[in-house]
């Protein structure tokens, strides 16, 4: 009975959170946004996601005299010394890099950052404690920084896709620019529901635990690292990550196959998800995880 | 709004952060006293439904602070400690919290100036508050407790670290404020600024709660006989008044001082005491000017309490 008149009283809540998220939401997100970018190991993490484009500016201007081309319909189409179009490996060097540095290793990173940045820090310059004599739901301190910590993190991840994209693919003139931006925005689809999934996952560690850093990258090391090429791997965020991008280059028409991106089991069957059902998984482990983390938070004393 | 406390009990893990404290807390101004470390800072964060008790009830106006989240609007919270986003300036800051009390943007800009002026900070309030004196800060953090008119006003060491005009300024609005019937729970270890504001006290120690009521009461209920000062008395009536008050059975003992022409009478009677000796003295036709009981000030109620444990 007494679940049963919480869950009544469940759109009532819902329509008290809506009526006031004008007045709610713009100050909370403005100032979680302020707080993430002039965090200095934010910069420290957008420094080392610059190397790879510096990389590729240096690459590009060494080797520019070299290049040799072909004329079609009068579009330049760059081409290497067996005659192959150049924005077929160039578009894989993106992939490849965007898959192995960014996706699987440095927006980790942010997401453990941003998310102790936005809840913990709170905690710790005692904030947390006037937010919590205020009139608003635990439910909506952690979504508004939750929704302000994935701006940041798409924002971030997503420009840099581009500007990397970009000095990847110049070697190749405006015709392989143009080509292949299919994989740019499979490659910021992915960022996208990375963000959302691993802020929300981040953001219920914080919620219950003091020090959730160790936690967060045993949590990286061990489930998302080591489990997610396993049997079990279906629960693990990394598995319908994945499953998106296998499911979107097949798509493109390129050669690969589920093995690359761990997608079989110990009996060498194919495991990938839908991308449709991995993009749902994703929103529902994001929203339960606020749920969870709302509880934390309401429940954390001081 | 009344704020009850019914046999509260707060452990951190093996240690006990207050034990067995009932406490009614009604509209006016309330104070809790103690020493550092005496639970002051634990019962204030349970009635702000910021902790949980581990044992025992806290309800505000009846209900239980650390779940109804939308009670929270009727608070108002000033911590001891400094609590601010540092970027902000104290304008911006006072108007974040007015937001989450869901003022819009241009209503809680005008309110947010209209406090902060008031409280002196006309011209600091648009800087950061990282540049701010402990002073401005304090009053900034009043600002922010009070802006939105809250019905429970909950002050922790809110002299602290405040110049002489700043504590006058907050008495001031304090009192302001009780008038207007808001509860004001406000704690401190000065006990002069208390006793200032109001007779109405909480006493706590170790934890525990010494006394509870007003201090005139509590006092009372200390069997230890208190002495009652009569200046100036006429030195020929000196010993007159002294041998005609030893007649009273509430009387103890008087001490006479000729130097000071002061007489000192001590008794263990109740407030009675200033009713019945202005009867005696119009009868003896003897003018004095003042009747006083220095023992009555809340150092000494405290240091009877706890057998002279200091205060900090």
């Amino acid at each position: 009975m007494e679940i049963m008149g919480k869950i009544s009283e469940i759109p009532e809540i819902i329509q008290t959170f809506a009526k006031r998220s004008k007045n709610v939401f713009p100050p909370i997100v403005k100032n979680c946004v302020y707080q993430l970018l002039v965090n200095k190991i934010t910069w420290v993490l957008v420094a080392l996601l610059l190397l790879p484009c510096i990389l590729g500016m240096i690459i590009y201007y060494q080797t520019d005299d070299q290049r040799q081309f072909q004329e079609s319909n009068g579009e330049k189409i760059y081409v290497d010394s067996e005659g192959r179009p150049t924005h077929e490996d160039n578009r894989e060097t993106f992939l490849d890099i965007s898959d192995a540095f960014v996706i699987s290793f440095v927006a980790i990173i942010m997401a453990i950052i941003f998310s102790s940045e936005l809840i913990n820090e709170e905690f710790e310059n005692k904030t947390m404690q006037l937010l919590r004599t205020t009139p608003i739901h635990p439910f909506e301190i952690l979504l508004y920084r939750y929704v302000s910590g994935v701006i940041c993190m798409f924002g971030i991840l997503g420009l840099n896709a581009i500007l990397f994209y970009y000095t990847t693919m110049m070697p190749s003139g405006t015709h392989g620019i143009i080509e292949n931006l299919d994989v740019l925005l499979m490659v910021l689809q992915v960022l996208f529901f990375e963000s959302l999934a691993f802020i929300a996952i981040f953001c219920v560690f914080t919620a219950y635990l003091e020090k959730p850093y160790l936690v967060g990258i045993l949590y990286w090391i061990i489930w998302e690292s080591f489990v997610s090429g396993q049997n079990y791997q279906k629960l693990t965020i990394t598995h319908y990550l994945n499953s998106i991008l296998f499911d979107s280059t097949k798509a493109m028409g390129w050669d690969v196959a589920a093995s690359d991106y761990n997608l079989i089991n110990s009996k060498e069957e194919i495991i990938a998800t839908e991308p449709l059902t991995a993009m749902i998984v994703i929103l529902t482990v994001a929203v339960v995880a606020l749920i969870i983390g709302s509880r934390g938070l309401a429940n954390r004393q001081f | 709004m009344k704020i009850k406390l019914e046999q509260v009990t707060k452990n951190y893990g093996n240690v006990q952060g207050i034990s067995n404290i009932s406490l009614d807390v009604d509209k006016g101004i309330t104070g809790i006293l103690g020493p550092n470390g005496a639970g002051k800072s634990t019962t204030m964060k349970m009635i702000l439904g910021l902790s949980r008790p581990s044992r025992g009830i806290v309800t505000v106006d009846g209900k239980d602070p650390f779940y109804d989240w939308q009670l929270k609007k009727n608070f108002g919270f000033v911590p001891e400690y400094d609590c601010f986003y540092e970027n902000m300036s104290g304008l911006e800051f006072v108007m974040y919290f007015l937001r989450m009390h869901d003022f819009g943007k241009e209503e809680a800009e005008k309110i947010a100036r209209e406090a902060l002026s008031e409280l002196g900070l006309d011209e600091a309030m648009e800087r950061k508050i990282n540049t701010y004196s402990r002073g401005m800060r304090q009053k900034t953090k009043v600002a922010r407790a009070t802006v939105f008119d809250p019905e429970v006003l909950v002050m922790d060491e809110p002299f602290q670290g405040a110049d002489p005009t700043t504590r006058m300024l907050l008495m001031n609005k304090m009192t302001e404020w009780a008038k207007k019937g808001k509860t004001i729970l406000i704690s401190s270890h000065i006990l002069h600024d208390v006793q200032s504001l109001t007779d109405n006290i909480a006493l706590i120690n170790n934890g525990k709660m010494l006394a509870h009521g007003n201090r005139h009461e509590i006092r009372n209920l200390i069997n230890v006989p208190r002495p009652i000062s009569i200046v100036p008395v006429k030195n020929g009536n000196l010993r007159k008044l002294a041998k005609r008050l030893l007649d009273e059975k509430w009387t103890k003992a008087t001490a006479i001082n000729e130097e000071t022409n002061e007489l000192t009478v001590e008794t263990t009677q109740t407030e009675d005491i200033y009713l019945e000796i202005p009867k005696i003295l119009q009868k003896e036709k003897i003018t004095v000017k003042k009747i006083y009981s220095e023992d009555d000030s809340l150092d000494s109620l405290y240091a009877k309490l706890v057998e002279g444990r200091q205060w900090k």
